[in-house]
């Protein structure tokens, strides 16, 4: 995962986090975490981890489970013993032989939406109209 | 100006030696400045916001940590340089601070690096190194959106400034603290400890039981309820080239 330069944050085996969970650096998961999570830097969530949040972050790599919605903004990894249920988004996806995804997925750099082309009609005959 | 508190315990004869070198090195230096001597029956704290209150420009507190943290409460919010001059081997501020015991400290003071360093700040007391309580099934709100629990026994710390370990290495300029967590789970292949660490502002610990929480290892306070948050750059310090940030 690409270094941060903010600190880490570790949620250890055994302790339960709840609530909008900001970070400002690195987090690693081990433990239980509710509500949402924002991360400005790389999220890792352990094996044991269980996760049930809204989850924003530059990189993910993810072996435990989670139940949300999840926005990476550059690279997600999927381990093996990875379970996810919720909608993904990421820019590169990397899926492990055994990992469970349900959900939808959407990947790549999204681009801004252009107009349709009906509309765009409708408009330029509207303008004349006018004239 | 430098004003000089000289701790209680220098009036043994056994320092009577150290306390007239470091004032020979300080008068060399052209650092030698006004000397107050903390007093049994006098109160410290307010000794030394006497001085500051009368223009005290830098403080430096001549004793060990006891002597140190005084001088930290009593800067308070003022911009007084703090400076210290430790004169035991075992001062824990003396090593993060990367100053030297006895006669070399002058050496420091004259080169004068001044560092603002955050303070942290606990039910209104100041605390520059580090919180130390053991809890059992704490909670601790963080910055007023979301808490963490702590099922069964921990060893909580919140740190300034510290050492160098397994939890990292603190920066206290930072403006933030960093809460560590310790919790130790026995399983068929021993005990395991398992630790947790957050950066925060401010936060609140609360236990069902009063605890008590030790102020940079000395002072004891004992509450159910802790409200701990970080003051940046409250401290204005004169620190040693070898300090620990």
């Amino acid at each position: 995962m690409a270094k941060n330069g903010g600190s880490e944050t570790i949620v250890a085996k055994g302790v339960r986090v709840e609530g909008d969970f900001v970070v400002e650096g690195n987090i690693i998961i081990e433990g239980e975490v509710r509500g949402t999570i924002n991360a400005t830097g790389d999220l890792q969530i352990g094996p044991e981890a269980k996760v049930d949040a809204d989850i924003k972050a530059e990189n993910a790599v993810i072996a435990g489970e989670v139940h949300g919605n999840m926005r990476i903004n550059a690279k997600l990894d999927m381990l093996p013993s990875s379970k996810f249920s919720g909608d993904l988004a990421a820019e590169i996806l990397s899926i492990g032989a055994g990992s469970q995804i349900n959900g939808t997925v959407r990947m790549g750099v999204e681009e801004p939406a252009k107009p349709a082309r009906g509309k765009r009609v409708a408009a330029v005959a509207a303008e004349e109209e006018t004239e | 100006m430098y004003s000089y508190f000289y701790d209680t315990f220098l009036q043994d004869r056994k320092y009577e030696r150290d306390v007239a070198l470091l004032e020979t090195r300080l008068t060399d230096l052209g650092i030698m400045g006004k000397i107050t001597r903390l007093a049994l029956f006098r109160d410290g704290l307010e000794v030394i916001r006497d001085e500051i209150d009368e223009g005290a420009q830098t403080l430096v507190a001549v004793g060990d940590d006891n002597t140190f943290r005084k001088a930290i409460e009593a800067v308070g919010d003022t911009r007084t340089v703090l400076g210290y001059l430790p004169m035991n081997n075992k001062s824990v501020f003396a090593d993060l601070l990367g100053i030297p015991t006895g006669v070399a400290a002058c050496d420091i003071l004259s080169a004068r690096l001044v560092q603002e360093i955050d303070v942290g700040e606990v039910n209104g007391r100041r605390f520059l190194h580090a919180l130390e309580c053991e809890a059992s099934d704490a909670v601790v709100s963080c910055e007023d959106s979301f808490t963490l629990t702590i099922p069964g026994k921990a060893s909580i710390a919140i740190r300034n400034l510290a050492f160098p370990d397994d939890a990292g290495v603190t920066d206290p300029t930072d403006g933030r603290l960093s809460l560590i967590i310790r919790q130790s789970h026995f399983s068929l292949f021993g005990k395991k400890s398992e630790l947790s660490k957050l950066p925060f502002k401010r936060a609140h610990v609360f236990t069902d039981r009063h605890i008590n929480m030790f102020l940079d290892g000395g002072e004891k306070l004992q509450a159910k309820e802790f409200d701990i948050r970080a003051i940046p750059g409250r401290l204005r310090l004169i620190t040693g080239k070898g300090r620990k940030f």
